[in-house]
This record gives structure tokens, C-alpha cells and sequence, in this order.
């Protein structure tokens, strides 16, 4: 029998403003379901990070909530060497932003330095994106996947060299309204909608979990996740860029 | 009973205002009382918005003149606002005993500048005012009423796609209160909400509250110096300090024991409360130290709370057909947190929806701890009832999908225990004739 896959959810308290915590679940179960047995590890600052996690998850917060979060993160370093021995972070949102190199809090704009895994860098935006998205991954094998989530950021993110967008964007503002949103950069993602972003898209949550297992994972079909697709895709669609 | 205390008597005269200023909300009351007539004919509700909007339009100052001169009692926070201004007001209306008529309120739960001054403009001489106040509104509030006491229950995540951040509501309020100064209201306050806090501790006088609050998950961090804050038990009791900063749990003067309620002093009394739930004695425990600060007896103060039974239709029972459904409103992972536990029927009915009043957002879905349904079966209705029924799946409980509400409410006997977001929670009492 194999080791438990522990899927890592970070600060919580700091980070899961919106539902968050989704992911974490969504993770667990369709590793369960697939009689893979999986632990959802909570850690919140004060603990060590358990440095044997497959996939760690950060989710959305508050500004004075990000500045904690990289703080307490880089002091415990345990995220850097889970990272370096091959596990697979997945970041929305806030967590998307401090995952980065800059990014901005407070109404002056102050720049803090972030954990520095994504080549990106984040700024006050020309306005706030808020409201249901739309856009488009290419998988692995080459054929696209819809991404439907719900973004609510004021802060636009700026990809360098080192990074490439994760996702095209067909409604919504994503990174910064150019029609990318998100970034990959070894085994780091991040994007902006937040919450149960991997509730509505299974196939990127069954990504992440086969880039941390190093293995492909059995389908999983599901025609109440299908017809949840459907309705999300065809109300954003319908609702278009009046949103 | 001896004479009133004086301080509940006082009388106050409502709106000293010049002649031509008299005249264009006389004429704008008027107006909107014809328009919410005609929204009555209509089936269009009580016709509470429409009165508002009209006389915000015609009488653009309205809501600061109709507050003037009134003794003013404002009660905000996310959760619980509605139930405790009914509280409230049967409180202070006990306490008046025949002079019951010197006070209004807008019972029905529209808490907006137009929603206020559509309620006061109905009665224009009530010189008592028993307002609940949206949190957007609270410092409006405070700078044209001139309130004599403010009611602050709670701050937890709400609407974020309307919102943003809790905090910069907190901060609207700290600030309002800085600039009334010693001659602001007087705060009630719930001690264990370290944001509530902050946003009081410019205030120059606060009661404190100890509530039984369960929900911590927004009071992670100093709202006053960011760091995290300490959480620990003394004597069974749960309470938080900052240890960047000098922030820390107030002692309180009233505090929530069970069902109880210590009284400054340590007198303990029993609320016999017809509303349900622990969250609704903390609610009754600040209504009852507003009562007392504005010179309602105890004794007067329960009798009064006692009487409220469904405010604003929250925990109606209705008939639908041949289905009885008691009526549960849950806006937020907080108020589903305290609304869960009360719903005890099987199957259970919960109806979700995604308009403005509600969030657009149903993240929050991920926030609430459906587990605790397993075992019995949740019939999931509304806009979002797809959603709802794919959280459930990973929750492990049982469900089904009907997205209309007539139809999940079907012809069950019952009783059977709604929980409903804001839009389908008024579609249930439009449908049960409530409103």
C-alpha cells in the first residue's frame, strides 16, 4: 500500500475569503473516488508546513492578509522545498498575486515583495474585475478545455520571460484585460478565479493532481459536473462582456 | 409600575424645518404614498422602494431632514440586523407601554437611505426612531441623525463581489465615529468581533456585549496592526488579543452564558425568546443592553422581546399547498452556520440564488458546512440549485435538483425547514402572502 497523497491547504484564515477551501476538497475526493487515499492537510501560520505535500493550494484574502501570508510562508520555507522535490502548487487569486514577484496593498500602492515562484508582477488595475469568466487551457495532450470561474481582483498581473499564460480569456478581464489569465511556470500555477474554480473544472483539477502524481488518473464522468458546465458556460456567454 | 424613567419619556420634535423645505417633502411624502399605493394594486409588495425612491427623487435631502429631531436608535452589522431591530423595538415599545405610538421603525427590513426615510415619512410624528441600518449606511447615519445609540453586532464576508473588503466598512464606521466626537452615540457593541472593535473604539462611550459568536473565520488578523491575532480560553471562555499591538477583547458588560444573559452586575435572566437559535440570544443580549441604555426596565425589556415571533418573516411557518414550511433565511457562510443547525426536518429544502441581493458569487457555497445534512436528503431549488447539488456530491450528502421553487416545495405535509437565500426568501413569503 502507498503513502496517503496529501493535498496542503495554506493559511486558511489568511488566504480561503472566498470558498477557497473547494479546492482542497474537490482534490481529496477525486483522488478518493479513485481509491487513491488522500489527506486534506490544514496548516495555518505558527505551524511548520508539512514539507511532504503532493499539491498545496493558496487561495484569496485581503491585502494585510497577503502581506502575513508571504511573511509567514518565507520564514518557514518548507513550501520552497516541497516545491523543489516536485510537488505541484496551485495559487488563486491573492494567492495568485503573492505567488509572484511584486505585487501592491493599501491605497498608496505600496510594492512587497512576494514568494517570487511566478515570473509575474502585479499593479493597481485600470478598474476592478468582478463577475463571472470565461477562457480557454490547452491540455497537455494539445485540445483545449473551457475554464469557467468567478474573478474579483483590483490588481492587474504582468507576465515576464520566465512565465506563460495559463489560460485565453473570451469573457472577463483576467490578468490585465490582455487576453491571457493566469501563469504556469514549472509546477506552479496560478490564475485569478477564485474559490471552487477546480468544483467547475474538473479536468484542471485531474491536471494538477496527475502532474503531482507523475501519472495519469482514470476518467471520472460526471453528468451533474457536465450539466453545471453548461449552465455556467451558457449564462457567461449569455451575459457576455456586459457582465 | 412607578413612573417611566425620565430619560425613556423625553419627548423630542421631529423635523424643525424652513417653510419651503416643509412644503417639498410634504409634497414628495404625498407622491410616494400614491406611487406605493399603486404598487399595492398592483401585487407589486408594500410599496416600502418605491415610496423611498420616489421621495429621494423629489426630496433629494429627505433622509437626513425626516431624521432630525428624532431620538434615534440605529442597528447595523451583517448578520442579525432585522431580528434585533425587531427586538429592539418591542423592547422600547414595552417600555412606553401607552405612548407605544411615539415610535417607528421599518420593520421590514428595508435598510437603505430611501428604505429609512420611506419608513419615517409614514409617520412623521413618532419622535422614537428604530432603525435598522444598512453597513453602508452606518456613517450617514451618524453624522445626520445624530443617533443617541448605535447597535454594532457583527462583520463577517458578505457580497464580496459588491463589498470587496470587510475591513473598509469597519473603517467607514471607526471614522464616523472620530469625527461625531464626544458628542457621537453611544455603542453597543459585540466584544468578540475584533473589527466591530475597532470600528467602535472611537467611539466615546461603548457597552460591550459578550456574544456567543461561532463564527471566527474573519477575525484572523489585527484589524488595528495586521498581525495575527492570539485566541485563547480562560475560564471557558473563549477570547482574543493582538499580540502586535494593544488590542484585545474588551470586558463585557452584558455577556451570553447558554440561553442566559448576565447582566452588568451578574444578575442572570432567561430571554423566553420565540425566535430560535443561540445566535438570536446574542442578538436579544444587545437589544436588551440598547433597551436598558435608553431607560427600558428589564423586566419591561423581556416581556417586550418575548412578543417577537417571525421578524420580518424570518422563521415564519407557511403554507404551500398542502406543504407547511418553517422559513429560514441564510445570506452568508455566517448566518448558514447558525441557520444549518436549526433545520431539522428530512428531506430539507435550500434555495440558492445569484442576483444582486444575493452575491453574484457562489463561492461562498465551499464556506458552509453542508456535512452536517448527511444522512438526510436536501432537495436543492433556485437559479443555483445546480451548484449547490454539485458542493453536496462532495459533501457526501444526498440530494436532488429541482431548480423551481413551487415545485421542491411540493406537496409534502410536512413540517419541512426551508433555508433560503435573500431573493427566494422573499419569493417564499410573496407565495405564502407574508409581504
Amino acid at each position: 500500500m502507498s503513502e496517503p497523497v496529501d493535498i496542503v491547504l495554506v493559511y486558511q484564515s489568511l488566504l480561503g475569503i472566498y470558498g477557497d477551501r473547494g479546492n482542497a476538497m474537490v482534490l481529496r475526493s477525486r483522488l478518493a473516488w479513485r481509491g487513491i487515499e488522500a489527506r486534506l492537510i490544514e496548516v495555518e501560520p505558527g505551524t511548520p508546513v508539512p514539507a511532504g505535500g503532493a499539491v498545496y493550494l493558496l487561495g484569496g484574502g485581503e491585502d494585510a492578509a497577503q502581506v502575513s501570508a508571504v511573511r509567514a510562508l518565507t520564514a518557514d520555507g518548507n513550501l520552497y522545498r516541497a516545491l523543489d522535490a516536485g510537488a505541484v502548487l496551485f495559487a488563486v487569486c491573492a494567492g495568485y498575486q503573492i505567488a509572484g514577484k511584486t505585487f501592491t496593498v493599501g491605497e498608496r500602492d505600496e510594492v512587497i515583495e512576494g514568494l517570487g515562484l511566478l515570473d509575474v508582477n502585479t499593479r493597481r488595475g485600470t478598474e476592478r474585475a468582478v463577475g463571472e469568466v470565461l477562457s480557454s487551457w490547452t491540455k497537455p495532450d494539445g485540445t483545449q478545455s473551457l475554464i469557467t470561474g468567478f474573478e474579483n481582483h483590483g490588481g492587474f498581473t504582468y507576465l515576464g520571460p520566465d512565465a506563460r499564460p495559463l489560460a485565453r480569456v473570451e469573457i472577463g478581464i483576467g490578468n490585465a484585460g490582455d487576453g491571457t489569465d493566469g501563469a504556469v511556470q514549472g509546477n506552479v500555477l496560478g490564475i485569478y478565479p477564485h474559490g471552487p474554480i477546480l468544483a467547475r473544472n474538473p479536468e484542471l483539477a485531474d491536471h494538477l493532481l496527475e502532474r503531482a502524481l507523475g501519472h495519469p488518473l482514470d476518467p471520472l464522468p460526471s453528468e451533474e459536473l457536465d450539466e453545471l458546465r453548461r449552465q455556467r458556460i451558457a449564462a457567461v456567454r449569455k451575459a457576455g462582456l456586459r457582465r | 409600575m412607578g413612573a417611566m424613567p425620565s430619560v425613556l419619556s423625553t419627548p423630542a420634535v421631529p423635523a424643525s424645518l424652513s417653510r419651503p423645505e416643509r412644503l417639498r417633502l410634504w409634497a414628495a411624502i404625498r407622491i410616494g404614498n400614491a406611487a406605493a399605493l399603486a404598487s399595492r394594486i398592483a401585487g407589486r409588495g408594500s410599496g416600502a422602494s418605491i415610496r423611498g425612491q420616489v421621495l429621494t427623487r423629489l426630496a433629494p435631502d429627505a433622509f437626513a431632514q425626516l431624521l432630525q429631531g428624532r431620538r434615534v436608535i440605529a442597528v447595523s452589522g451583517t448578520n442579525g440586523k432585522t431580528t434585533t431591530t425587531h427586538l429592539l423595538a418591542a423592547a422600547v415599545r414595552a417600555g412606553l407601554g401607552d405612548a407605544a405610538g411615539r415610535l417607528v421603525t421599518n420593520a421590514d427590513g428595508a435598510n437603505l437611505h430611501y428604505g429609512i426615510a420611506s419608513a419615517l415619512s409614514e409617520k412623521p410624528a413618532a419622535d422614537i426612531a428604530v432603525l435598522e441600518t444598512d453597513e453602508r449606511v452606518v456613517s450617514d447615519m451618524i453624522a445626520f441623525a445624530d443617533p443617541e445609540l448605535l447597535v454594532l453586532l457583527n462583520f463577517s464576508r458578505d457580497q464580496l463581489d459588491r463589498h470587496h473588503e470587510i475591513k473598509a466598512l469597519g473603517r467607514s464606521w471607526r471614522l464616523a465615529l472620530e469625527a461625531a466626537g464626544t458628542s457621537g452615540p453611544v455603542i453597543v457593541a459585540n466584544a468578540c468581533d475584533p473589527l466591530v472593535v475597532w470600528a467602535a473604539q472611537t467611539a466615546a462611550r461603548v457597552v460591550w456585549v459578550e456574544t456567543a459568536t461561532t463564527w471566527n473565520a474573519d477575525g484572523a488578523l489585527c484589524p488595528a496592526c495586521g498581525t495575527i491575532l492570539r485566541r485563547s480560553a480562560r475560564d471557558g471562555r473563549d477570547r482574543w488579543d493582538c499580540p502586535g499591538c494593544s488590542l484585545a477583547q474588551p470586558e463585557a458588560g452584558y455577556r451570553v452564558d447558554g440561553d442566559r444573559i448576565v447582566l452588568p452586575g451578574g444578575r442572570m435572566v432567561r430571554p423566553d425568546l420565540h425566535v430560535p437559535g443561540s445566535f438570536n440570544v446574542s442578538n436579544a443580549a444587545c437589544a436588551l443592553a440598547a433597551a436598558v441604555e435608553f431607560g427600558v426596565p428589564v423586566a419591561g425589556a423581556l416581556a417586550g422581546m418575548h412578543t417577537v415571533t417571525a421578524p420580518a418573516g424570518r422563521f415564519a411557518t407557511a403554507a404551500f399547498g398542502s406543504t407547511r414550511a418553517r422559513l429560514l433565511l441564510a445570506k452568508n457562510p455566517a448566518g448558514w452556520a447558525e441557520a444549518l443547525p436549526l433545520a431539522t426536518s428530512d428531506p430539507v429544502i435550500l434555495a440558492i440564488d445569484s442576483v444582486a441581493a444575493d452575491g453574484k458569487d457562489v463561492s461562498w457555497l465551499w464556506d458552509v458546512e453542508y456535512e452536517q445534512l448527511a444522512g438526510r436528503t436536501v432537495v436543492c431549488t433556485g437559479p443555483r440549485a445546480q451548484d449547490l447539488a454539485v458542493r453536496l456530491t462532495y459533501a457526501g450528502v444526498d440530494h436532488e435538483v429541482e431548480p423551481d421553487l413551487r415545485a421542491a416545495l411540493g406537496e409534502r405535509g410536512g413540517p419541512v425547514d426551508v433555508i433560503a437565500t435573500y431573493t427566494p426568501f422573499q419569493r417564499l413569503l410573496k407565495m405564502a402572502g407574508l409581504r
